[in-house]
């Protein structure tokens, strides 16, 4: 389907992790979901789930409501037992790992109401194995780090949503976790304190932190991920570089601005091509596989249009999730289904399953 | 399929102990904390002087007792006596005291058991000249009363030698024998006790048993209601991360037991101090010296095993509750899960209270082995009864054992449950989380 970055190989729409995709110096320092399966009752959270996240990478963790994304953090914390299937850090089995090697900022935000912020980050901090004085230190720290020193003192409960978010994820970083797991860490924060949530981020993989991302938030993937993958249905999509990822369909963007006055229809009229965002002067373009960015410059210039700008991108990650998965990732996603021949049990008013177990 | 590699390393210590700290701290600074030890303080209070209230309540009442004597002389000199000196110093009206001679030993027994008697005298006279009685106590008769028929006993042994064994003044006067025995209950024809012993025992045990059930009950619930408010302020998704299921229910547990215990102490230091005080108040009152030193029953090993039933009962108790709380998503519809738990406890506490005023004792001896209900009911039965060592030994083994299976399935329950939102737990999904949690 598309070329390898030297990071890894994309797998194809629809299909399972082959496996073996890393150099063994590479895999050996790697996360990696080899062939994840897990059921609750009738459903098939995942299916042979299988993706490689080399250290040291912000990788973005893309899938509609439904699609595994919190069952697969789930069975990375131990939280969850796959039915089948490893999960692997360096090699090392996930079940042998230390807990304090993940930091986990779930997309359900909590914190104990009643209790100041110093104190709950200091018990996080104790209960992943950190000294009570080094606790209070780094929590101190991070405090600072994000502009809420005074926040130390204060009970969560008095804080606002947006500031509950920050000392959550402080939660979870605290204790220099190697893996964090982030879970939609940008919902609910205003654009002040998304930039220095991203800052921090970003801060945390120059350390060397492998960094899972999972969200929704498109342009947040592509302005942060350097390697994703889109699940579905249990399922690996697709994964790899980003690059990579963008131009495995083979389409093609292109924006197109004119003269306020000069009419673009015409240019859903070319074969190949459909408008995605008209303007008033301007227009952007998506190309089937096979159409030449040059159809359009060609076309506008048979049409004597005046041309103030002609850019030629990759599509959206938004288009190519819509395009691989069928719909945007902010819709649910329809579970798998399961065979016929594994049908056994009755459908009964318990066999429910936990509240968004493949999230 | 997946291997079977090594489980995570997550030892007990030091997270329990950090999750302990936490739920302990939480809960002695927090208000409802305090408001529960002043008013259980209260409570214990007033059970505690609930004897001298009741005294005050009940200076009416008759007590009726059967005399049987070796001889129809003694049996009838009994009466007299008794009816004598009782009615001038038991603090009673004339009729608070009606003895009846009768012949039949072993009716009289019977109707005792039937609550025919309040009590019955058994007078026989040795060899020697001396006296002997044996006071059989009928349900609902007073620690009191029963000290009153021991003054009673002393006045005829006194004036019959007086009168009849040393007219002369060349014997020496031997102090009659008074053994107490339990006429229904279960001691019915245990060993005798002390009168005084058998009152404060009675009197302990009430104050007691009340007193541990209502805080095993409120410290169960504060186990669940501490998973249950984890859960609906989704922390508990933070927690699962950072600590296992088996980490998380002990530490809450062990924290919210010993904040429990610190309460504990709390209310029973006010409460002794109550008991302890209430002979000069009952004097101070008019009721006379009817009012037993109730302490007297108190041995280091009764608070030995007071403290082990607490501690192993409230253990037992929490580790439901705290799986209870983890099935639901709200702390209002803990009420309904946490019912079921309840009810055993009130069915324990229940057979404690009719062991200590006796009735149903085949029934209460099994009672006391079962493991939810034995920190009650065995208590009680140590409290006011007699206890064989392999009785203790059994009840301890099996309330250790149902922890420990009880310990397991809880921890189980709680890995499923904690991960459960916006669903009614069935039966069938609770039996599904212990077989496989992760299921």
């Amino acid at each position: 389907m598309a070329t390898p970055d030297g990071l890894g190989r994309l797998t194809g729409p629809l299909g399972a992790g082959t496996g073996q995709r890393f150099p063994a110096i590479l895999r050996q320092m790697s996360l990696v979901f080899d062939g994840l399966h897990k059921r609750f009752d009738r459903i098939q959270a995942l299916d042979g789930l299988s993706l490689e996240i080399p250290q040291g990478h912000i990788y973005g963790f893309l899938g509609a409501n439904g699609a595994g994304k919190t069952t697969t953090m789930r069975i990375a914390l131990g939280v969850l037992r796959a039915d089948s299937g490893t999960l692997t850090w360096g090699g090392v089995d996930h079940r042998r790992l230390r807990r304090a090697t993940w930091g986990y900022l779930p997309e359900e935000r909590g914190l104990y109401p009643k209790m100041t912020v110093l104190d709950q980050l200091v018990f996080f901090g104790r209960l992943h194995g950190l000294p009570k004085d080094e606790a209070a230190r780094t929590a101190m720290a991070w405090l600072t780090r994000l502009r809420v020193p005074d926040f130390a003192t204060r009970r969560a409960g008095e804080l606002s949503k947006g500031n509950q978010q920050k000392v959550q994820f402080l939660a979870a970083v605290i204790h220099d976790p190697e893996i964090l797991l982030l879970d939609e860490p940008f919902t609910g924060l205003d654009p002040v304190n998304v930039v220095l949530l991203r800052q921090a981020i970003l801060e945390l993989r120059a350390r060397g932190k492998t960094i899972i991302l999972s969200t929704h938030q498109m342009e947040t993937v592509e302005a942060m991920c350097e390697s994703i993958a889109i699940i579905d249905k249990g399922r690996t999509v697709i994964d790899g570089a980003l690059r990579d990822v963008k131009r495995s369909t083979g389409r093609q963007s292109v924006i197109l601005a004119t003269e306020i006055g000069q009419s673009l229809t015409w240019t859903g009229e070319l074969p190949g091509v459909r408008v995605i965002r008209p303007g008033i002067d301007r227009v952007e373009l998506d190309l089937d596989p096979g159409t030449e960015p040059d159809a359009v410059l060609a076309a506008a210039m048979a049409r004597n249009v005046p041309i103030r700008h002609f850019e030629v991108a990759d599509p959206t990650l938004e288009q190519v999730f819509i395009e691989l998965v069928g719909h945007p990732a902010d819709t649910d996603s329809s579970l798998a289904p399961v065979p016929e021949a594994t049908r056994d049990e009755p459908r009964t008013e318990d066999a429910s399953v936990p509240e968004s177990p493949a999230a | 399929m997946i291997d079977r590699p090594a489980e995570r390393p997550d030892p007990v210590l030091p997270n329990t102990g950090i999750v302990a700290r936490r739920e302990f701290t939480e809960r002695v600074r927090s208000r409802p904390y305090a408001a529960s030890t002043v008013l259980l303080s209260l409570l214990a209070i007033f059970v505690s002087f609930l004897p001298i209230i009741i005294r005050l309540v009940d200076r009416d009442t008759t007590t009726s007792i059967a005399i049987v004597a070796d001889d129809a002389e003694l049996a009838q000199r009994s009466e007299s006596i008794m009816r004598g000196v009782l009615s001038t110093t038991a603090g009673g009206s004339p009729d608070s005291w009606v003895f009846t001679v009768e012949s039949d030993r072993d009716a009289v027994t019977a109707d005792v058991g039937e609550g025919r008697y309040d009590g019955a005298l058994f007078a026989t006279r040795d060899p020697s000249g001396r006296l002997d009685f044996t006071f059989l106590t009928g349900q609902g008769l007073g620690a009191d009363r029963t000290q009153f028929v021991a003054i009673g006993t002393f006045a005829v042994a006194f004036l019959e030698w007086t009168d009849l064994v040393n007219p002369s003044g060349d014997v020496p006067f031997l102090p009659p024998t008074l053994n107490v025995l339990a006429g229904a209950g279960p001691n019915a024809g245990g060993v005798p006790l002390a009168a005084t012993e058998i009152a404060s025992r009675q009197l302990l045990g009430t104050v007691l048993i009340v007193i541990l059930f209502l805080t095993m009950t409120i410290y169960g619930m504060w186990v669940a209601a501490g998973v249950a408010a984890e859960k609906e302020t989704r922390v508990m998704e933070l927690l699962i991360s950072a600590a296992s299921p088996r980490q998380l229910v002990l530490g809450k547990v062990v924290g919210i037991g010993l904040a429990g215990l610190v309460q504990y102490i709390a209310i029973l230091v006010p409460a002794v101090l109550a008991l302890a005080v209430q002979r000069p108040i009952g004097e101070a009152l008019g009721l006379g010296s009817s009012i037993n030193p109730p302490l007297s029953g108190i041995t280091p090993g009764f608070l030995l095993a007071y403290g082990s039933f607490f501690v192993l009962g409230f253990t037992l108790y929490a580790l439901i509750y705290a799986a209870a709380g983890s099935l639901v998503s709200r702390v209002e519809d803990l009420q309904v899960i946490a019912l079921p738990m309840s009810l055993l406890g009130i069915a324990g506490y229940i057979q404690a209270v009719l062991a200590l005023s006796g009735g149903l004792s085949g029934f209460i001896r099994v009672a006391s082995f079962i493991p939810f209900w034995s920190p009650f009911v065995m208590f009680t039965r140590l409290t006011v009864g007699r206890v064989e060592p392999w009785e203790l030994v059994l009840a301890y083994g099996l309330l250790l054992l149902s922890i420990g299976l009880v310990a397991a399935l809880a921890i189980r329950v709680y890995s499923a449950g904690v991960l459960l939102y916006g669903q009614r737990p069935g039966p069938r999904r609770i039996l599904r989380a212990v077989i496989n949690p992760n299921a």
